[in-house]
């Protein structure tokens, strides 16, 4: 952790503390996932002052709440975006793909104002903003996102609730 | 062909791959080695190898029917199972029959030879009896079916794997008396060699007599070879590597001998012949004609002398007929088989080699292989109307270049054209038909016979969409499976790799998972995940399919989308479907061309010059952001603000890579430069903030790794944007635009020691301080004056500008400095007025050089002419806030001239004067209602005129231009070099670069340079593109525009930016918009370049034109 040397002082702690948790919060790493909220700073270390800038670095350990979806969670997320070839639907930081493969046959893509897929009796509908509870077939980690396939296909997933009903 | 001896043997063996058998072959081998060497009884034949030999090469002269290629000696058992080829297809099926048939040969042998057999060991199956047989298969060595049949004799016996598949298999249990009847032979390999060399060398005895029945003969035959086989080889060989199959130097060698070309075949019968003919006397043992080598054949002899003679007075081969000595280490690849034919079998995926259907895909439907032809499925090229022309009797262009293009046959349509359709039943097969023209059609398919040769079968792999339209008709889905299975029958071989999870898709085994241990060359290991199985199965790699579960990751090995990774989403058998990590799409893919990967990738990230995340120009109005690369194509982000538009383009399409820095001004006025990092305040990305990559025409692309679509890039409008850390108030915008205009400057310039360049600058006040805080940027290029320290009291500009201290370029003494930040003072700045007098006393200067290149640029602007313009006020102009690098880059595309054409209100490069090269942005700029309150006002307020000055366009031109001796009322294009005045500025857009335009001339007035009639394209902000019909020009300078190309749509009001001219072609009738043809119509009789050849109604005058002062004229007028 760096920290300007502006802001050396009485409170050096609180800054370097308040500079972790915006730097940190928020980010996604691979090994853990998002880091969603910093719960404690177990220490902090030596500062090691860097040549040239004035920089000092802080080793800082910390415990944070992490966020990391495996395969074969079960989430429950909203619905952003729908389109022909599946929706997006967030769990938090998480984007969740479902593909048009992944849902259950019977519910079909409608196009329009309101792009949604509905069973073909109309009772269920899926559509932006919708909640839908899914199970993670896959995900891909990167440096800074975490991205997952999701399936709605299986017994016990779906929607389950629409914007429209809760209006 | 015959080397002669063992190695001979074991040559062919490493030589020859065939499928299905070489896994089981190994296997025999190493169990083989456990054993002693064991001998079976020499046979009589072995002394009369001769009277063998005759016959065979009689036989041989019978089968030249089938020969493809001819060598010397035919393997003896040849005849026999001719007749099994398509038997052997199916191995295990046919195996008992050809067992009985055995059976029964070998009694007769039995009594022949009156030796015991006993049962052995054969490492041969059927399928290297294939290999005997294959006399029709142009890959096949005649050598290997001998070696086959030497093979057999030095089996042992406890080979049990291979029983099954043994063919020459003799007596077997009955008269097995057990092993203390073999003979161990303890003679060498070596001397066993000899034995076989000897063996061949003997002369052949007299002919037998012909008129031998060809039963028996081939009976005889069979029974000899069968015998001399057995006897030849001991046992060892099975333990001996691969390696020593291969020829040595005790073998005879080959040589290769040039003949007449297309004589090939020829030559080799030929020294058949003679050999018959001569027997003994000539040395040579064997002749080869390759099919696929031309000019050449190769003789195998030991000496070249024997080649000689033997191929002495033939007229196939030239007097002095060149001999080369095949080396021994290519002696193999000379007959060693590239690839089996594949059998081809019904529903077996082909493509068509030659005619107007070449390349395309078909499906075999029949076999024929007697008349060597196929019947294969198609989707026909054909031209109905041609069929319907030829029908009726008319006259038939022969040839004719133009392909069909392949589609269904429509039967009612070929009705429609009145061709005869015949429907009729098919004898064959009880099908029926549509016949026209002697073509069969049924489905919609053409159904073609044709000839083996005229396919091809290797490696054809179906592309998805060829495949969905083979099953578009009818088929729905059933038999699709099918179909795709047998796509892989031919796939191409080594793309299992050790680790792949497959599954078993066919055989007993049929859904059993597993993993590939180890790849053979057809064969595939594999670690069964199932228990009670052994630890490794050895299948053929068309029983696997790689297998994927949905949420694999996977990259694509081969196939279009090559490189891109993605998650299995779906697996359908052989198809999986993944969803691209890149473009979040799903993509239809063979599982064969998917391989498992952890890493993300897209792939490539560059194709023809273009690399990611790179600005191009799409073409005069679009421009975008490559956001992603893919094998053929790129996604471009285009600049449009209003919504994220996504173009798909292909390399061809991109006219050129855009890297002209400009800059822009953010909804506060200051200046944007490229990574600056900015908040975007409307649109639809509202709230996303980051680091600009490109600016282009007031648009910026704005890189947010926290935006998830189109790669991170989002484009805004620098309006909508705010700089972060810029200044946001009002309240000194003054000091604070000036100093923008000077952050432009980057670029020191020797002409800044012009007297006139520093005059009374504008005290900057406050605001120039802050912007110390927010980053070297907003320092430099000003101009300062050191106030402490040893330079004081010298000025200069600000060139860098470093944490505390600031390079400064002197004025007095050329060079640059670094001087403490606080030791400057930071309130001489170049003020607007000051430009008064340098336009007065600069302008004079620089009027000289600029007068010649003027004249290119009144000259049709082919090579975007302006440049000159640049290069004349590039000496005055310099200090300005002109943008440095319109000046510096001469060498413009027109491309290029794009980025400065543009009414992009951040910097003076763009300023209309530049225009002539894109005619739609050229009339923009004078019209007030939008020129002037982005343009100007940026640039003047930046220029650091007050600002007040910003909102009296039409006044600022009148102060100043009398001041600007170059006298432009005289000449037009001198405004063009006026843009340092701002006074002048305004009527450059109209007249500047175009130079023809006195309407725009006249002071800034009124775009006038829309005219009634003319088709134009309306682009609004948040709509698409429509063509439209200009009805009036109001006098604000917009336009009321009808709809529609025939100006029968809505009508609606245009501002003069969301207009541009649509460019007319040839013949078109257009209206000349500029010029003192203004507003005249002619018709557009040639392009030429950017030239425009009119021939005008009114005079019938030819005059050559500029095309874009050139507008279409609406058709319907």
């Amino acid at each position: 952790m760096q920290l300007h040397p502006r802001h050396f002082g009485r409170d050096l702690r609180e800054k370097l503390v308040a500079k972790l948790m915006k730097d940190v919060e928020g980010t996604c790493s691979g090994r853990h996932g998002f880091v969603v909220a910093i719960t404690g700073i177990e220490n902090v270390g030596k500062g090691l002052i860097r040549d040239g800038t004035g920089f000092v670095t802080f080793p800082v350990k910390y415990q944070c709440v992490v966020f990391r979806p495996f395969k074969g969670e079960i989430l429950e997320a909203v619905v952003t975006m729908v389109n022909k070839m599946g929706f997006f639907a967030e769990a938090g930081p998480v984007q969740i793909f479902v593909s048009n493969h992944l849902i259950p046959d019977d519910m079909e893509f409608q196009s329009g104002d309101m792009p949604n897929y509905t069973t073909s009796d109309g009772s269920v509908k899926i559509q932006k903003e919708s909640e839908v509870r899914l199970k993670i077939i896959g995900t891909r980690v990167d440096a800074t996102e975490i991205f997952c396939i999701g399936t709605i296909k299986d017994d016990f997933l779906g929607v389950i609730s629409n914007p429209g009903a809760a209006a | 062909m015959r080397f002669g001896g063992k190695r001979d043997k074991r040559r062919g063996r490493a030589g020859l791959a065939d499928t299905g058998t070489s896994s089981e072959r190994c296997h025999s081998l190493n169990s083989g080695s456990e054993r002693p060497p064991i001998r079976w009884g020499r046979p009589l034949e072995k002394n009369n190898p001769s009277t063998e030999r005759q016959s065979v090469l009689q036989r041989e002269r019978e089968a030249r029917d089938w020969n493809v290629r001819i060598a010397i000696p035919l393997p003896a058992n040849m005849s026999r199972r001719r007749g099994d080829d398509d038997e052997v297809l199916e191995p295990e099926e046919d195996e008992e029959a050809v067992l009985d048939e055995e059976e029964e040969e070998e009694e007769v042998d039995e009594g022949k030879s009156g030796r015991k057999r006993r049962r052995c060991e054969f490492i041969d199956d059927v399928a290297e009896e294939d290999e005997d047989e294959d006399e029709e298969d142009d890959d096949f060595l005649d050598g290997g079916g001998r070696r086959g049949g030497h093979r057999h004799n030095r089996r042992v016996r406890s080979r049990y794997i291979d029983d099954i598949a043994m063919v020459d298999s003799d007596g077997e249990d009955d008269e097995d008396d057990g092993e203390d009847d073999f003979i161990v032979d303890h003679v060498t390999d070596l001397q066993d060699d000899d034995d076989s060399r000897r063996m061949h060398r003997r002369p052949l005895l007299p002919r037998e007599d012909d008129l031998e029945d060809v039963e028996a003969l081939e009976r005889s035959i069979q029974a000899r070879y069968a015998r001399s086989s057995h006897t030849e080889y001991d046992e060892e060989t099975a333990a001996v590597e691969q390696q020593a199959f291969l020829p040595s130097v005790r073998d005879p060698k080959l040589w290769m001998v040039k003949c007449v070309t297309g004589c090939e075949r020829e030559a080799a019968v030929c020294l058949m012949q003679k050999y018959l003919d001569k027997g003994s006397e000539l040395q040579i043992r064997s002749a080869i004609a390759l099919d696929h080598l031309k000019n050449y054949i190769y003789v195998e002899a030991a000496k070249e002398a024997h080649v000689k003679e033997a191929c002495k007075g033939m007229r196939v081969f030239h007097a002095h007929a060149k001999i080369t000595l095949v080396p021994i280490k290519e002696m193999t690849d000379v007959l060693s088989v590239e690839s089996k034919a594949i059998d081809l079998s019904r529903d077996t995926w082909v493509r068509m080699k030659r005619g107007k259907y070449k390349g395309d895909l078909a499906r075999v439907v029949d076999v024929d292989n007697v008349q060597q032809r196929v019947t294969v499925k198609l989707i026909p090229r054909i031209d109905l109307q041609a069929i319907a022309n030829k029908l009726e009797g008319r006259e038939v262009p022969k040839k004719n270049a133009f392909v069909p293009p392949a589609r269904f046959l429509n039967v009612d349509e070929a009705r429609g054209m009145h061709i005869r359709v015949e429907h009729r039943r098919d004898p064959m097969n009880g099908d029926y038909f549509e016949k026209i023209d002697g073509m069969m059609f049924k489905d919609g398919f053409l159904y073609k016979i044709v000839s083996m040769k005229s396919i091809s079968t290797q490696n054809i792999q179906p592309t998805f969409d060829e495949l969905e339209k083979f099953r578009q008709p009818g088929e729905n889905g059933d038999g699709d499976m099918a179909s795709l299975s047998t796509v892989f029958a031919n796939r191409k071989k080594g793309h299992f790799m050790k680790g792949d999870q497959v599954i078993f898709v066919g055989g007993d085994l049929k859904d059993l998972k597993g993993w590939v241990e180890k790849v053979d060359e057809d064969n595939v290991h594999i670690r069964p995940n199932a228990e009670g199985l052994p630890k490794t199965l050895t299948v053929n790699e068309k029983e696997l399919c790689k297998y994927f579960k949905p949420g694999n990751h996977v990259k694509v090995v081969s196939g279009a989308s090559e490189g891109a990774t993605g998650m299995v989403i779906e697996v359908e058998g052989h198809v999986v479907i993944i969803v691209s990590d890149t473009t979040r799409e799903p993509i239809q893919l063979f599982a064969d061309n998917v391989a498992e990967s952890s890493g993300v990738t897209s792939g490539v990230t560059r194709i023809g010059g273009y690399e990611l995340h790179d600005l191009v120009m799409l073409d005069n109005r679009s421009f975008g952001v490559i956001i992603r690369v893919e094998s053929e194509a790129l996604q471009v982000l285009k600049g449009v603000p209003e919504r994220p538009e996504v173009a798909l383009v292909k390399p061809r399409e991109i006219k050129c890579k855009v890297d002209g820095r400009t800059n822009a001004q953010d909804q506060n006025k200051n200046p944007v430069s490229v990574k600056d990092v900015v908040r975007i305040l409307a649109g639809p990305c509202k709230g996303n903030q980051g680091p600009v990559q490109h600016i282009f025409r007031g648009i910026l692309f704005i890189y947010d790794c926290h935006h998830r679509e189109h790669a991170g890039f989002i484009c805004a409008k620098s309006q909508s944007c705010i700089v972060l850390g810029g200044l946001c108030g009002n309240a000194n915008i003054n000091g604070d635009t000036l100093a923008s205009t000077f952050s432009h400057l980057r670029t020191p310039t020797r002409v800044l020691q012009s007297p006139g360049r520093l005059p009374s600058g504008a005290p900057m006040d406050s605001g120039a301080r802050h912007r110390g805080g927010r980053g070297h940027d907003r320092l430099v290029g000003t101009t300062v004056k050191v106030c402490r320290g040893p330079y004081k009291g010298s000025r200069g500009r600000v060139v860098d500008f470093n944490g505390s201290s600031v390079r400064v370029e002197l004025e007095s003494q050329m060079k640059i400095v670094a001087v403490d930040r606080h030791h400057i003072s930071d309130n001489l700045v170049v003020s607007t007025h000051s430009s008064v007098p340098r336009c007065g006393t600069s302008s004079e200067t620089p009027m000289h050089p600029s007068r010649t290149p003027l004249h290119p640029s009144m000259t049709p602007m082919r090579d975007p002419g302006a440049i000159p313009i640049h290069n004349g006020m590039r000496t005055p102009m310099r200090d300005r806030a002109w943008n440095p690098h319109t000046p510096m880059s001469p060498p413009r595309s027109v491309g290029e001239w794009d980025s400065w054409v543009d009414a992009n209100p951040g910097s003076w490069g763009t300023s209309p004067l530049y225009q002539p090269g894109s005619p739609s942005t050229t009339y923009q700029a004078p019209t007030p209602g939008s020129g002037w309150t982005n343009t100007p006002g940026c640039n003047y307020v930046k220029a650091g005129t007050p600002r007040d000055n910003s909102h009296a366009y039409a006044n600022a031109p009148s102060p100043y231009l009398p001041s600007t001796p170059g006298g432009q009322p005289m000449t037009p294009i001198s405004a063009s070099y006026l843009p340092g005045t701002p006074g002048g500025q305004p009527m450059t857009p109209g007249s500047g670069g175009l130079d023809v335009m006195p309407p725009a001339l006249g002071g800034g007035n009124e775009g006038l340079w829309a005219l009634p009639d003319i088709l134009v394209n309306v682009s609004r902000a948040g709509e698409d593109t429509v063509i439209g019909v200009v009805r009036e020009v109001l006098s604000d300078g917009s336009c009321r525009i009808n709809l529609g190309s025939n100006g029968n749509g809505n009508t609606v009001i245009a501002h003069p930016t969301e207009i541009d001219l649509v460019v007319p072609r040839k013949s078109d009738k257009v209206k000349i918009m500029s010029g003192a043809q203004r507003g005249s119509t002619g018709k557009l009789i040639g392009i030429d370049g950017s030239d425009g050849i009119v021939k005008e109604d009114a005079t019938l005058e030819v005059t050559i034109l500029e095309m874009n002062i050139l507008a279409k004229v609406a058709q319907s007028l």
